[in-house]
C-alpha cells in the first residue's frame, strides 16, 4: 500500500512537471477556457436533460402509463445509441494510460501492483468523467422520482456500463493495432447498424429500453454488468501482467521499411530533392501523415456549402471554405514548419544547404499539395463557374500571400514535435504563433473581400483577392529571401531551444 | 585546412563554458580534445560548427569565420550527436541525401560505402530499419560514415568511440589514422577514452572549466601523463568535499 501511494505520488509529479505546462500563459489560458466552456456545456446539458426528454414526442412512454419512471424509460430508449457513440469516440480519441512503467520494472515492486495502478488510472480519463458530468444532475433527480433501491440500481448499472466500455476499449486498443482495416471495419459496422435501425429491421430503441429498464425494475441485474466489467478488468490485468516487458509495452512499431530512391522531383536540383525529402518525412511519421490525410478529407468540405441553398450566393462563405480547401495542408503542416524538424535541426545547420533553399523546398511542397487540391476541386464547377473563380482566386492568394505568413509563423518559437503521436487532441507544439496565424491567413482574404465588395461588387472582390495573390506570387523571391534572413538571425536560439526540449 | 580559434568565449549566465583566447590547429593535424564532463568540449565543437552563438570571438576554418560565411559547410564533415541524423530515413537514403548535397555521383557513393563496409560490420546497409530504430552504436556508425562520406578536408567528431563495440573501435581508429596519413584530413576528436585518443591524435589539448590547461605533442609518455592528471583531479575533488 505504501508503495502504491509512492507510485501515485511520482505519477502525479510527472503530470505536474510535464513540459505541457511550460507553454505561454496565453495558450494555457485559452486551453483552460476552452475546457471550462466544454465542461459547463455538458453540465448544462445534464441539468436540462429532463426537460428535453419530457418534450420529445414518444408515444406510449408517458406519465399516465408509467408515473415517475417515465422520464428514465424515455432515456433508456436512447442509451444503446449513446454508448455506441461513446465506443466510437473512445476508440479514436481515448489515449491509453501512458505511464513510464519502464522506470519501475526493475525496482522491488510487485508486478501486479503496477498493473492495478495502470488500470485504475484509466478511471480518471476525461472520457469517463464526461459521463459523470452529464448524468450527475440527472441521477440526483432520479432519487427524487424513484424509490431508493431502483434508483440506486439504475445508477450502479449505468456506472458499471461506463467502466465496462472503458476497460473493454482499453483492452481492445492494447491488443490490436489501430490500422486502416480496423477503421474500415468500424465504419462498416456503423453503417450497417444505422441502416438496420433506419429501415426498421431491428428496433434498437426498444432493445435499448428493455436492457436499461432492467436496471431499475430488477436492481439485482446490475450484478451481470458488474461481473462483465470485472471480467474485462481481469482480461486487461492478465494481458498486462504477462506482457509488461519493456520491448512489448513501448508501442514504437518498428516496421520494416523499404529503400526509396530519388524520384522525379530530384531532377529539379537541390530544392526538388529537399522537397522529396519532405514527402518522405510526411509519409513515414504518424502525425504529419495524419495531417496529409485530413487535408484529403477536407477536399470534400465544399460539399457542405456550395450545393447548400442556405449559402447560395453567400460569397463570404465561399471564400472561407475555399481558403480551407486549398490551404488546409499548408496551414496544418506549416504551422509547425520547424517543429517537425526539432530532432535533426543540427543536421540542417551543419549541412551545406542555404536557408533560402530550405524555405524554397518548403514552399515547393506547399505549392504542389495546394495545386493538387486545386486541380481535384475543379469538379466544384458543377455548382457554377463562379465557385471555380472563387476557388482559383483564393488559391492564388494562399500561394502568394498565405503561404509566406504560414512559413513565418511556423518558424516562430518552434517546439519540438513528437512524431510518433497522432493528431487527435494533440496540443504539443501549440504556441501563440498557432493562434496568430489565423489573422493573416483567414482574416486578410476576408477583409480584402469586404473591401472589394464595397467598391466593385462580388466579382471585383474575387479579382482583388486573386490580384493580390498574384502580386504576392510574383514577389516570392523577395519573401523567401526575407524569411531566410530572419531564420539566420534566429538560428542559435532555435537550435538551443530544440536541444533543451 | 587550418583552423584558428580567436578569443572565443561562451558564457551561460555567470558560468563560463568556454574561454579560449587563441588556438591554432594546423592543416592536416590530428587534434584530440580531452577533459571531464562539463569541461566544455562539446560546447567548443558546437561553437566551431556555428551551432551556438559565442559571446566573443570566432572560429576560422581556412581563414573564414564559421559564423559569417557558410563555405566551410562544403568541406567540413561533423558528427556530434543524434541531432545530426534524420531519424525517418534508412541509412542508405540518408547517405544518398548527403551525397547529393555534395554533388557526388552514384558510383562515388557506392565506392565510398564499400570502403566503410568493414566499419559497418554488415549491420547498416541493406537492413530495413530506419535510423531512429537503430541501436545507439549503429546510429553513431551512420553519423560518422555520413561525416566522412564526401572526403571532407576537416572532420569534427564528438566522442566517436563511445557506444561502439571493441572491434569497431579498433577499425575506426585504423580508418582515422589512414585518413590522416593518406588524405591529410584535419581532424578534431574529443574522447573520454585516453588510450584511443592518444593513439589517434598527434596533439592533445586538455580542457578544464572551458580553458586550455595543457597542450601536448603526443609521445610515448602522454598516456601516463594524462592518466595521472585525471586521477589527481578526482582525488583533489574528493578531498575538498
Amino acid at each position: 500500500m505504501k508503495n502504491l501511494i509512492s507510485i501515485i505520488r511520482l505519477d502525479w509529479k510527472q503530470a505536474l512537471r510535464s513540459p505541457l505546462w511550460h507553454r505561454k500563459l496565453l495558450v494555457n489560458l485559452f486551453l483552460g477556457l476552452t475546457f471550462l466552456y466544454l465542461a459547463s456545456m455538458f453540465l448544462i446539458l445534464g441539468i436540462v436533460l429532463d426537460d428535453i426528454l419530457i418534450k420529445i414526442p414518444m408515444e406510449g412512454i408517458d406519465y399516465n402509463t408509467y408515473g415517475g419512471s417515465f422520464v428514465l424509460r424515455r432515456l433508456n430508449q436512447f442509451m444503446l445509441y449513446y454508448f455506441f457513440a461513446d465506443i466510437i469516440i473512445r476508440y479514436f480519441m481515448q489515449k491509453l494510460p501512458a505511464m513510464s512503467v519502464q522506470a519501475y520494472l526493475h525496482l522491488p515492486l510487485k508486478r501486479s501492483k503496477l498493473v492495478h495502478f495502470m488500470l485504475l488510472k484509466t478511471l480518471w480519463s476525461p472520457f469517463n468523467l464526461l459521463h459523470l458530468l452529464i448524468f450527475t444532475p440527472f441521477v440526483l433527480e432520479l432519487f427524487d422520482n424513484l424509490d431508493f433501491i431502483p434508483a440506486f440500481g439504475w445508477t450502479l448499472g449505468f456506472l458499471s456500463v461506463i467502466y465496462l466500455v472503458n476497460f473493454f476499449l482499453v483492452f481492445l486498443k492494447r491488443t490490436s493495432d489501430v490500422d486502416t482495416r480496423v477503421y474500415l471495419g468500424m465504419l462498416a459496422t456503423l453503417i450497417v447498424v444505422i441502416a438496420l435501425d433506419w429501415f426498421g429491421v431491428v428496433d434498437f430503441q426498444s432493445i435499448s429500453g428493455s436492457v436499461f429498464n432492467t436496471f431499475f425494475l430488477h436492481p439485482i441485474s446490475v450484478l451481470v454488468t458488474i461481473l462483465l466489467m470485472s471480467f474485462c478488468y481481469w482480461l486487461n490485468f492478465r494481458y498486462l501482467k504477462a506482457n509488461m516487458y519493456m520491448s512489448r509495452l513501448s508501442k514504437t512499431t518498428r516496421n520494416e521499411v523499404s529503400y526509396v530512391g530519388s524520384g522525379i522531383l530530384s531532377r529539379f536540383g537541390l530544392i526538388g530533392r529537399l522537397t522529396e525529402m519532405e514527402f518522405k518525412f510526411i509519409w513515414r511519421n504518424k502525425r504529419p501523415k495524419s495531417v496529409l490525410l485530413i487535408t484529403i478529407l477536407f477536399l470534400g468540405y465544399g460539399l457542405l456549402v456550395f450545393p447548400n441553398e442556405e449559402y447560395a450566393g453567400n460569397y463570404l462563405m465561399y471564400v472561407l471554405f475555399s481558403i480551407i480547401i486549398t490551404g488546409m495542408f499548408m496551414l496544418n503542416y506549416g504551422q509547425y514548419l520547424l517543429g517537425w524538424e526539432g530532432n535533426h535541426f543540427d543536421h540542417i545547420l551543419t549541412r551545406n544547404v542555404s536557408f533560402k533553399d530550405y524555405y524554397w523546398s518548403k514552399y515547393l511542397l506547399f505549392a504542389i499539395v495546394s495545386a493538387g487540391a486545386m486541380i481535384l476541386s475543379i469538379p466544384y464547377a458543377y455548382f457554377g463557374w463562379e465557385v471555380l473563380l472563387v476557388l482559383f482566386c483564393v488559391f492564388l492568394f494562399n500561394l502568394g500571400i498565405g503561404s509566406h505568413f504560414i512559413m513565418f509563423f511556423g518558424s516562430m518559437n518552434p517546439k519540438k514535435i513528437d512524431l510518433s503521436k497522432g493528431t487527435m487532441l494533440n496540443w504539443q507544439g501549440v504556441g501563440a504563433a498557432q493562434f496568430l496565424i489565423i489573422f493573416p491567413v483567414l482574416g486578410l482574404p476576408l477583409a480584402l473581400y469586404g473591401i472589394g465588395v464595397f467598391f466593385w461588387g462580388t466579382t471585383g472582390a474575387m479579382l482583388l483577392i486573386g490580384t493580390i495573390g498574384f502580386l504576392g506570387l510574383a514577389g516570392t523571391q523577395i519573401w523567401i529571401g526575407l524569411l531566410a534572413k530572419w531564420l539566420e538571425s534566429q538560428r542559435y536560439e532555435i537550435s538551443n531551444d530544440f536541444r533543451n526540449q | 585546412m587550418e583552423i584558428r580559434i580567436e578569443n572565443l568565449t561562451k558564457e551561460y549566465g555567470s558560468y563560463t563554458a568556454v574561454n579560449v583566447p587563441a588556438l591554432t590547429i594546423a592543416s592536416g593535424e590530428s587534434f584530440g580534445l580531452v577533459g571531464n564532463n562539463g569541461a566544455g568540449k562539446t560546447t567548443l565543437f558546437r561553437a566551431m560548427l556555428d551551432l551556438i552563438e559565442p559571446n566573443t570571438g570566432a572560429v576560422y576554418i581556412d581563414d573564414k569565420a564559421t559564423n559569417k560565411s557558410e563555405v566551410w559547410k562544403a568541406i567540413t564533415g561533423s558528427y556530434l550527436d543524434e541531432n545530426f541524423l534524420i531519424g525517418h530515413l534508412l541509412p542508405e537514403e540518408y547517405f544518398d541525401f548527403i551525397a547529393s548535397l555534395h554533388g557526388m555521383s552514384e558510383a562515388d557513393l557506392k565506392a565510398k560505402l564499400e570502403e566503410y563496409e568493414n566499419l559497418f560490420n554488415g549491420e547498416i546497409i541493406g537492413g530495413k530499419k530506419l535510423i531512429r530504430d537503430l541501436s545507439k552504436g549503429n546510429q553513431k556508425k551512420v553519423g560518422i560514415a555520413a561525416a566522412l562520406l564526401f572526403d571532407p578536408k576537416v572532420l569534427v567528431l564528438d566522442e566517436p568511440f563511445a557506444n561502439l563495440d571493441p572491434s569497431t573501435q579498433i577499425r575506426l581508429k585504423d580508418l582515422l589514422k589512414h585518413l590522416k596519413t593518406d588524405r591529410g584530413v584535419t581532424m578534431l576528436i574529443s574522447s573520454h577514452d585516453l588510450s584511443h585518443v592518444t593513439d589517434v591524435c598527434e596533439r592533445i589539448v586538455l580542457l578544464e572549466k572551458g580553458q586550455v590547461i595543457n597542450d601536448i605533442r603526443t609521445s610515448a609518455a602522454t598516456l601516463k601523463e594524462l592518466e595521472d592528471y585525471f586521477a589527481n583531479v578526482s582525488a583533489s575533488r574528493s578531498h575538498s568535499e
